[in-house]
């Protein structure tokens, strides 16, 4: 059993430095494709609740159908897919667009649940005391919705991290792709798939540790507002 | 993109389509039969087994599911213990499933009134036929939806174990590709697949989630 902590001791100096940029572009790649999820998501679900019908239509479509397929599916239509039409994306960029993309269609729907959460007489009452539509979202609605789906979009953010390890499918260069490089030069798979695996658990647990408590704190919240 | 070579296309893709279901269905079992026994121990006094489900739960949940597979597909090579692609895919996404569903049968075991519980045993029935008659049954209609979204969600996962050569969808896609260079084609193909497989799929678990609410 030291013999195998051995060898991380032995090839630490040299693998440290090779993984530290990887985890950073890790971290880049989930938080550039949360961003996009977002956008996507509150447009979707602004859409999907709009009054005109080919709009609503074209955002149930988008849902349904990046709801339906594997990120992964997405990721090699974008990198590989697209260059026959002579359109190539850069790994990076394929992969936080793929993902994002796919997420953005699940934000949608927890948008949309949490704009719907809110009681419609906020709106009539903002929207009777001579508010305009534009100030009733920002000011009545969008905030007591944010409280509602916070814990599901920090949820979306540890997925996201996660996610992002079939990026080195496409060779994104991230994390995955950087500890199966070395485990193929040294012939060390299992150190460096472990300690991978080591690392992403010390980004995710954290963000699932902070994510229980908003949901605890969220619950309470709820609980004194109905009281 | 060459619309006649598509019935040469579909043919192998649909191959592997019948092993992303089988390998979807086992780890499914996989992942039913560990989520309950350890939402089970976790309501039992077994104390000394709860940590260590509760770790189990944390490591799988915190990590992705492509190390584990890489882990379990190359990694346990280099210890010796050769483990084929495909019953490498079903042990990585049924310890992963397990770890999701454990926590979802908690959480509906968690939700029956422990009324129903001591009523049960106030009326003389043993704890084994309580729970095999009155808390099983209404955790099963709880956790019916999260379950049908979990079977989804797998459904989409399986698309990574090609990533260890397991010959499912995407394994015959990237096969294609490197042998017709109908890129765009395969791609479009393999995803409109997945998306007749899990279509069908989530419809069926809208519909549990209603009546889910009306029973309620």
């Amino acid at each position: 059993m030291s013999a195998f902590f051995a060898v991380y001791a032995e090839h630490w100096s040299n693998w440290w430095p090779q993984l530290v940029p990887a985890i950073g572009n890790t971290i880049l790649l989930t938080v550039f494709s949360f961003l996009l999820a977002v956008v996507i998501g509150v447009v979707l679900a602004l859409g999907k609740l709009s009054r005109f019908r080919p709009l609503r239509a074209f955002c149930i479509g988008y849902i349904e159908v990046t709801r339906g397929i594997p990120s992964l599916a997405l990721l090699f239509l974008i990198y590989y897919g697209l260059v026959p039409l002579g359109i190539v994306v850069d790994a990076f960029v394929a992969g936080f667009v793929g993902l994002g993309m796919s997420a953005g269609g699940y934000l949608a729907e927890i948008f949309r649940s949490g704009i719907q959460a809110v009681h419609r007489g906020q709106r009539e009452a903002a929207l009777a005391v001579g508010m305009t539509p534009i100030r009733t979202f920002r000011y009545i609605i969008f905030p007591q919705a944010l409280r509602i789906v916070l814990p599901p979009l920090l949820n979306m953010v540890i997925i996201l991290l996660k996610d992002t390890s079939i990026c080195s499918l496409i060779s994104a260069p991230e994390l995955t792709l950087r500890a199966k490089d070395l485990a193929m030069m040294s012939f060390l798979p299992m150190h460096l798939f472990l300690l991978a695996g080591v690392i992403y658990f010390l980004m995710a647990w954290p963000l699932s540790l902070v994510t229980r408590r908003v949901e605890r704190r969220m619950r309470r919240g709820m609980h004194g507002a109905t009281n | 993109m060459n619309f006649s070579e598509i019935p040469a296309l579909i043919e192998p893709l649909l191959i592997g389509a019948v092993t992303t279901v089988e390998i979807t269905l086992v780890s499914l079992l996989v992942a039913v039969v560990i989520g309950l026994s350890f939402a089970l121990i976790k309501l039992s006094r077994l104390k000394a087994l709860h940590w260590l489900i509760d770790i189990y739960v944390e490591i799988f949940r915190g990590t992705p599911v492509l190390a584990q597979l890489f882990i379990i597909y190359f990694g346990l090579a280099y210890l010796g213990i050769r483990v084929n692609a495909f019953p490498a895919a079903i042990i990585g996404l049924g310890l992963n499933g397990g770890a999701v569903l454990t926590e979802v049968f908690r959480a509906g075991l968690a939700a029956i009134h422990h009324g129903q519980r001591e009523a049960a045993l106030s009326v003389g029935m043993t704890p084994w036929s309580t729970m095999r008659y009155i808390i099983l049954p209404q955790t099963w209609r709880i956790t019916l939806p999260p379950l049908g979204n979990y079977a989804i969600a797998l459904l989409k996962d399986t698309a990574v174990v090609s990533a260890i050569a397991a010959p499912e969808i995407m394994f015959y896609a990237r096969n294609l590709v490197t042998s017709t260079f109908q890129t765009t084609l395969i791609y479009i193909l393999a995803a409109l697949l997945y998306f007749c497989l899990s279509f069908p799929l989530a419809r069926l678990v809208d519909r549990l989630e209603r009546r889910g609410r009306a029973w309620t």
